[in-house]
């Protein structure tokens, strides 16, 4: 019993990070609409950020975060400003060079930082116990600042103005136009706020494990199924989403067999495209 | 891609006769001829890479005749390429097949993977579509994983039977050679003369605008289904055949399966131009033999010191994200209405206007043009002997 509690404890700490990677993506096809298959090296680059702050430069992990947070979401921006402003009518286009760039970006970090996995020190070492059962530290943190960001990001779209902007131009970049809004400014600030969270997110996980070139790759697939189970586009079906996706792994790992993992929500996301591709939360895109 | 779409019609009579062929039409037969007779001046290491090069070209073609022309991005296509392959080791490991039956089995196989792709593809549309080929093939990793002792995991399997057996290294080298060039010309002609056909043209609409085919009477299912088919039986095939030549392919994940083939296939078709059969071709030609060749560079590059053999992968991928941004068509189209350009320059007079649009009477034509010509009409007279005043193509096509 304890056991199906430790793990329930730990699908719900690794969700909350799933959380945090899949409300990036989440953003940005729902505002933008396209798919930013580079969102995974976002943040492998948020990871390998703080590993060479703590490594190299030897500053601390919390600075290393916050530079992972800066690295990571200045990024995304430059690549939007940089590459798919120019060609986010053709989605196809938006997928081709994101795929690219995510090769190249892994490649840049095999170049510099070889292909062995490196290990990022913990934001909080110890471990925390309570009724039986314990859990690291750094996982509750995750946990917590991923609801704390979750939070501020929901209070931010919904009550403040860019918020609302943002959210308009989501609904229809036409409607959002006509009433003087920049739609051009609301995608930057998408993509510079999804590649931040991207950023901490890679910290977390390159914590909980190690930092690889290839480390992207996992959480973004996983970011696929959330969303799409979720609704694209929508917050509070990414967070469920998340949830759903991350027991269903743990508990795939856990008691079915280890080397499934990956395959559940694999399949996941391909009923859920076939069967219901709106997914629980979703809309049909408004409008091209 | 909103790359302009040549719509020459050419009648199957103007395809078999040489002399009235364009010239870039020419020198996609020289270049073709060329290939045919390098493993003649380049040793059997060379032989053995431009084997590869071939298989890698033709499943870059594959990956063409769906995405290039429907639009339907497919971002897993190593799925078509693995099942051809795997499929026929297996038959021919496990149950002895022969190698001959165990890759058309594995083509048959690939073609109904087609079918399990291509359906959806009813259903969801563009970046969905997309998704689902992304994610197919690494399902189909995982389960490789899962069942190890079946698939190897991600060592894969053991080399099945070679195709062609000789008792000599050296002849066996070149036989497989001509078995990919074979396949290389097989195909070229099979997919140029299926997207160059009626069907083609629905394809090329179906990208541009799916509706509008509809709107049209056309269903575009049908023939999206028909690409996905079409390609996945390709690819599969030459899956199936490279797996069968040795010291060129084996069935591991690491070469039929793995994202980044996936990956390198785009990078070679959008290299050579997507949307033109013929680019991919050469792109995929190019792109393995110029990976091959950085792979074996010991130079280092000053800076950062690194060599450029570790730095292969990225170059390609910056080199086509610049490519996709600057010159979205590819090399193919580029050359082509570059050389085009280029040839009218040459001729003297061209910056002279032309009244009502009529053509110039004195002889414009470059030293090339020339010689060619004169080949043309030589070849003329041995075909068609008794038509010694036949006219010229040129004015055969006003005729018609």
């Amino acid at each position: 019993m304890v056991n199906v509690l430790t793990t329930a404890v730990n699908a719900v700490m690794i969700s909350a990070l799933y959380a945090l990677v899949a409300i990036g993506f989440t953003l940005i096809f729902g505002v933008g609409g396209v798919l930013n298959l580079a969102h995974g090296a976002t943040l492998t680059i948020g990871a390998f950020t703080a590993y060479y702050a703590t490594a190299a430069l030897g500053l601390g992990i919390w600075t290393g975060t916050l530079a992972a947070l800066v690295v990571a979401g200045l990024f995304s921006a430059v690549l939007y400003l940089g590459m798919i402003r120019w060609v986010q009518d053709e989605p196809i286009m938006v997928m081709i060079l994101t795929l690219v760039t995510s090769i190249a970006v892994e490649q840049v970090f095999v170049v510099v930082f070889g292909t062995q996995p490196k290990a990022i020190p913990s934001l909080l070492p110890g471990q925390l116990s309570a009724a039986g059962i314990t859990v690291q530290t750094n996982q509750a943190l995750t946990f917590a600042l991923s609801w704390l960001l979750i939070g501020a990001l929901i209070v931010a779209v919904n009550y403040t103005q860019t918020g609302k902007a943002i959210l308009a131009t989501s609904m229809s970049a036409k409607g959002a136009a006509l009433v003087g809004i920049e739609s051009d400014r609301m995608y930057l600030y998408t993509w510079l706020l999804a590649g931040a969270l991207a950023g901490v997110a890679g910290v977390f996980l390159g914590s909980f494990r190690t930092a690889s070139y290839t480390m992207g790759r996992g959480p973004l697939v996983l970011s696929f199924s959330i969303v799409v189970l979720g609704g694209i586009g929508s917050i509070r079906g990414s967070v469920l989403g998340a949830y759903l996706i991350g027991f269903l792994e743990v508990f795939v790992v856990s008691y079915v067999d280890s080397s499934l993992s990956g395959l559940a929500s694999l399949v996941v996301l391909v009923v859920v495209l076939l069967v219901k591709p709106e997914g629980l939360f979703g809309r049909e895109l408004a409008e091209a | 891609m909103s790359e302009d779409v040549t719509t020459e019609r050419s009648t199957y009579r103007d395809l078999l006769d040489p002399t009235s062929l364009a010239l870039r039409h020419k020198l996609g037969l020289l270049g073709l001829v060329a290939i045919g007779l390098l493993p003649l001046g380049v040793g059997p290491l060379m032989a053995l890479k431009l084997t590869g090069a071939l298989y890698f070209a033709v499943f870059a073609m594959s990956w063409d005749a769906v995405s290039g022309y429907t639009g339907q991005i497919s971002f897993g296509h190593a799925l078509f390429f693995a099942v051809g392959g795997y499929s026929s080791a297996l038959l021919n490991l496990g149950w002895g097949v022969p190698p001959a039956a165990a890759i058309l089995a594995g083509t048959v196989l690939a073609a109904v993977a087609g079918i399990v792709v291509g359906v959806p593809a009813l259903r969801l549309e563009g970046p969905y579509l997309s998704l689902i080929t992304l994610v197919a093939p690494l399902i189909l990793l995982q389960i490789f994983i899962v069942f190890s002792d079946i698939f190897g995991g991600e060592l894969g399997l053991s080399s099945p039977e070679a195709l062609l057996t000789f008792e000599s290294f050296e002849t066996a080298i070149t036989a497989n050679y001509y078995l990919a060039f074979g396949l290389f010309v097989f195909v070229l002609v099979l997919l140029l003369a299926v997207t160059r056909s009626d069907a083609g043209a629905v394809f090329t609409a179906i990208r541009e605008d799916e509706d509008a085919v509809a709107a049209a009477g056309l269903n575009p299912a049908k023939f999206k289904i028909f690409a996905f088919v079409l390609s996945a039986a390709v690819g599969g095939l030459a899956g199936a055949m490279f797996v069968h030549t040795p010291s060129v392919g084996s069935p591991q994940p690491s070469q039929l399966l793995v994202l980044t083939v996936s990956i390198e296939v785009i990078i070679a078709a959008v290299l050579g131009g997507m949307g033109t059969i013929v680019g991919p071709a050469v792109g995929g030609l190019v792109f393995y033999m110029l990976r091959d060749y950085l792979g074996g560079l010991t130079w280092t590059v000053p800076v950062v010191g690194v060599p450029v053999s570790e730095l292969d992968l990225l170059l390609f991928s910056l080199v086509t994200l610049a490519l996709l941004f600057f010159l979205p068509g590819g090399v193919v189209r580029w050359a082509i209405r570059n050389g085009r350009r280029a040839m009218r320059r040459g001729e003297p007079g061209a910056d002279r206007a032309v009244p009502d649009g009529g053509e110039r009477v004195e002889d414009l034509r470059t030293p090339l043009e020339r010689t060619l010509d004169s080949y043309d009409e030589a070849l003329r007279d041995r075909l068609n002997p008794q038509e010694g005043d036949r006219p010229t193509p040129q004015e055969d096509d006003h005729e018609r």
